[in-house]
């Protein structure tokens, strides 16, 4: 009778330590999405074909524009082939061009494309895209050309706010 | 029993209450415990550590609770709890990479989380409260989180018209059409458009050999070294016919049956004797032959292999069909008759009729037949007797069970309602519906979907689905648009929220009517929606370009665009049609407010035209995409002949607001004043040197003396 309920008891007891414990167990593996779920987008590394860049959501819409407006100029391939750049002088930087762009910060990306090349001193070549794009498209564009920048923008990742994304 | 034992008893007894009573206390004590360590409440004590860790904690902590945290939309039947750890998604301090997951804050979307709630897009399961319930499949739930990969399917679920910010979603949508799924499968928003060419008449076209060796391996390219560089199945630009695994005897009775497959004679044309007499003295005729080939742009839409430097490579169009081997593949009566009428053999062809000289007709055919041709084609195939009764009638059978009809019509033989599974729900499947085989993958519906795609049988070694040979983008396009096929919404409220797909339609009346169709306007171009998008959309025409500019483009079409290497063929049209042509598209297909009489080009002044020049070329440097003269960009059109081509009301509306006419240009709206932009135009009204206006047959001579070299 003793050895029963000693026995009884426990096993209860093993059973609900086992239970309780089984659940903060689960709670010490945590879920990373980017890992466990894929990355919404990606693109090729330009400087370096066998990489991949994996790209979030606003740096996928920004990848959109980029390659329907900006490509023709800041890029030595084309979706129709050649490319417009060596066309021109001064020749523009290619989109992936770390060396030049990180320097520059978002806010005068932002102008720059919004308010064209002559409204900051540089060359008229570059027209402005304020009135064409909305903040947040300028935004994601930007958001774009840093996830491809060679060598690599440091503050990467971080979305660029407030942002309202044009429907 | 004596008082000792009582007492003895009373003693275990009491013992045993005493066990009992611990027992009861540790699991009264467990439930808080466990309560306590309850997976949801300790992320909710590492944010508020985290908050406090960072210098703006007053506004990370403002509507902090220690509860669960739920969205509700009783009208889309969600409750989604999932922001209980996703403390920071709408926090936009929070959205940087270095931010531990799951506080990271949502990038910004079009939908707002607290309208939409989280599993609209995501998937997965809103109500739970455990990390592995919410995102994975359990015993109870088998809906998991969806792949970010595959994300634009939820947008797919609701907008059945295509959106440009999910271009994944709608490259897939765009192969199912093209690769025909609907022929076989029901699909919700897809058309049962693209069918395969009819083959009621296959048997006047091709040799039951080249049948044979189409079944069994189509369209095999070999370069000098022989290594095989294009192999129909297993290369990524394959034809649209997948791999049926058809076996030796099937492909010997399919071939038997399509090859007396002659339900409409062909209409035998016999060329001119003079010009055949011609022929045989002059041998250079065979390089004629290839030069109009190429004059009449038919690489616009067909491709060849050709070889540069080593390297074999297929460039051209790929509206038609690929033509590096047809001289053996095709009868050189049949193809007379369809270069002069495709419309008599497959009433739906999209190949226009080209207006043909015979001395045109017998080059292109004989290059054809002479030049685009594999002496190995057939090699391997084995001799074929005529086709006995017996095959024919297994052959038959066969056409039906293979689901050939599915893709090609043939008269006589009723296509296949329902042939494959309906698909129409297949995004919202549990796993446990899907039938896995001996496949050793995961049991998830996407890992079920690509593996069915890639390899039929891999699941389902009864599958009859024919196999396909993808890219990897092009594998996850298709994936993204099958996992958007989620059935009808579940509620009246996401019923009504449902954006559908708008048809567009575009058929022209009176004369042009008949040119719209015999050159197939609407393969390339578009009108008000409808038609291809190869070419320049034509729904304004009638406001931008001069009537004569039109009558003699269409009489020896010139590229205008720099980069374009598809160009419009020379269809050798005649005057009349190009007259008629150049009436309809300038009267009729015009911008409601852009009336092109509205603007004329005589009040222009020279000192207009000497400001215009300026800021064309120092204030706004216009040169960077276009050309005039020898110099500027290639992104533009080429403005050397802008004053014989444009309207001048044209050139003001577009300075004005390029996308106000045409949505999707690149070409910048600017702040321009009225007067920068009446100066340009003035400008651009001078610029006129471009093509002499030919009649059709000098055209065609001009041509061949200008580009007799070929491309």
């Amino acid at each position: 009778m003793k050895t029963t309920g000693a026995m009884l008891g426990a096993l209860l007891c093993s059973a609900f330590c086992m239970s309780t414990f089984s659940g903060c167990k689960k709670a010490a593996v945590l879920v990373t999405p980017n890992q466990a779920f894929g990355s919404y987008d990606t693109e090729p590394d330009w400087s370096d074909s066998t990489k991949e860049v994996k790209l979030g959501y606003q740096e996928s819409q920004g990848k959109r524009i980029f390659y329907q407006y900006c490509v023709w100029c800041h890029a030595d391939a084309t979706p129709a082939g050649p490319s417009n750049r060596s066309n021109l002088t001064p020749m523009p930087p290619l989109m992936n061009d770390g060396e030049k762009l990180n320097a520059e910060s978002d806010e005068a990306l932002q102008s720059m494309i919004a308010l064209g090349g002559s409204a900051l001193g540089k060359s008229a070549m570059m027209p402005p895209y304020g009135k064409t794009l909305s903040v947040g498209e300028i935004k994601a564009v930007i958001a774009f050309t840093r996830a491809i920048a060679r060598p690599t923008y440091q503050a990467r990742g971080q979305v660029l706010v407030p942002t309202v994304v044009k429907q | 029993m004596s008082v000792e034992e009582t007492g003895k008893l009373s003693k275990k007894l009491r013992l045993t209450f005493a066990v009992a009573t611990v027992v009861c206390v540790i699991v009264l004590a467990i439930s808080p415990l466990k309560d306590f360590r309850a997976e949801w409440k300790h992320y909710k004590r590492w944010f508020v550590k985290y908050a406090e860790s960072r210098p703006d904690t007053k506004r990370l902590l403002a509507d902090y609770s220690p509860n669960i945290d739920q969205i509700w939309l009783p009208g889309m039947n969600l409750t989604d709890r999932c922001t209980t750890c996703h403390q920071g998604i709408t926090q936009p301090t929070l959205a940087d990479d270095a931010v531990p997951q799951p506080f990271r804050a949502h990038p910004p979307v079009p939908h707002h989380v607290r309208q939409w709630g989280c599993t609209t897009c995501h998937r997965g399961q809103g109500p739970a409260t455990e990390v592995s319930e919410a995102h994975e499949t359990t015993l109870a739930w088998e809906k998991p989180i969806l792949p970010a990969r595959y994300l634009q399917a939820s947008c797919g679920s609701c907008h059945q018209a295509d959106l440009k910010e999910a271009p994944q979603l709608a490259r897939g949508r765009e192969l199912l059409t093209h690769l025909n799924c609907a022929g076989c499968h029901k699909l919700n928003n897809v058309d049962r458009a693209a069918l395969g060419p009819e083959l009621s008449s296959i048997g006047y076209k091709v040799s039951r050999e080249w049948i044979y060796k189409w079944l069994k391996e189509p369209r095999t390219i070999v370069d000098k070294d022989g290594n095989t560089t294009v192999n129909g199945y297993e290369s990524e630009t394959e034809p649209r016919m997948p791999k049926f695994r058809l076996t030796e005897e099937e492909i010997l009775a399919l071939s038997a049956f399509l090859s007396v497959q002659k339900a409409k004679p062909i209409e035998i044309y016999k060329i001119n004797p003079a010009v055949v007499a011609a022929w045989s003295k002059r041998p250079d005729l065979l390089s004629q032959g290839e030069v109009r080939f190429r004059q009449m742009m038919c690489t616009t839409c067909h491709s060849l292999a050709v070889t540069r430097a080593g390297e074999t490579k297929i460039i051209g169009g790929e509206i038609g069909p690929e033509l590096t081997k047809v001289g053996s593949k095709v009868n050189e009566e049949w193809l007379v008759a369809w270069l002069r009428r495709p419309n008599s053999y497959l009433e739906h062809a999209n190949m226009p009729r080209y207006g043909w000289s015979d001395e045109d007709l017998y080059n292109v055919s004989q290059y054809v037949m002479n030049k685009l041709t594999d002496s190995d084609l057939l090699s391997n195939v084995p001799k074929l007797d005529a086709p006995a009764e017996e095959e024919i009638k297994t052959g038959k059978r066969l056409f039906t069970e293979k689901g050939c009809a599915s893709c090609h019509a043939l008269s006589g033989v009723a296509p296949q309602k329902e042939f494959g599974p309906d698909l129409t729900a297949l995004g919202s499947k549990n796993a446990s519906e899907l039938e896995f085989g001996k496949a050793k993958i995961a049991h998830h519906l996407v890992a079920y979907i690509q593996a069915k795609l890639q390899d039929p049988v891999s699941v389902n070694p009864a599958a009859r689905m024919p196999q396909y040979n993808w890219e990897q983008s092009d594998l996850d396009a298709v994936t993204t648009a099958l996992l958007s096929q989620t059935g009808p919404a579940q509620t009246s409220d996401l019923q009504h929220l449902v954006v559908a797909r708008k048809d567009a339609f575009f058929q022209p009346v009176g004369a042009f009517a008949q040119v719209y169709e015999r050159y197939k306007c609407y393969v390339c171009h578009r009108f008000n929606g409808y038609g291809g998008t190869l070419a320049p959309d034509l729904s304004f025409e009638g406001s931008r370009a001069q009537k004569k500019w039109i009558a003699d483009f269409l009489k020896d079409p010139q590229t205008i665009r720099p980069t374009l290497i598809l160009r419009m063929p020379q269809f050798n049209i005649s005057d009349k049609e190009a007259a008629i042509a150049a009436e309809y598209l300038t009267m009729a297909v015009q911008k409601a407010d852009v009336d092109p009489e509205s603007v004329d080009a005589r009040q222009f002044t020279p000192a207009m035209v000497s400001l215009g020049k300026q800021l064309y070329e120092l204030k706004y440097q216009c040169q960077s995409c276009h050309t005039i003269g020898g110099s500027g960009g290639y992104v533009g059109p080429n403005l050397n002949n802008a004053a014989g081509w444009l309207t001048p009301a044209w050139i003001e509306a577009w300075l004005r607001d390029p996308q106000a006419l045409q949505p999707d240009t690149i070409e910048p709206r600017r702040n321009f004043t009225e007067d920068e932009i009446r100066a340009l135009a003035a400008y651009l009204m001078t610029q006129r040197t471009g093509i002499k206006p030919l009649t059709t047959k000098t055209a065609a001579i001009t041509r061949s003396l200008t580009q007799g070299e070929g491309r």
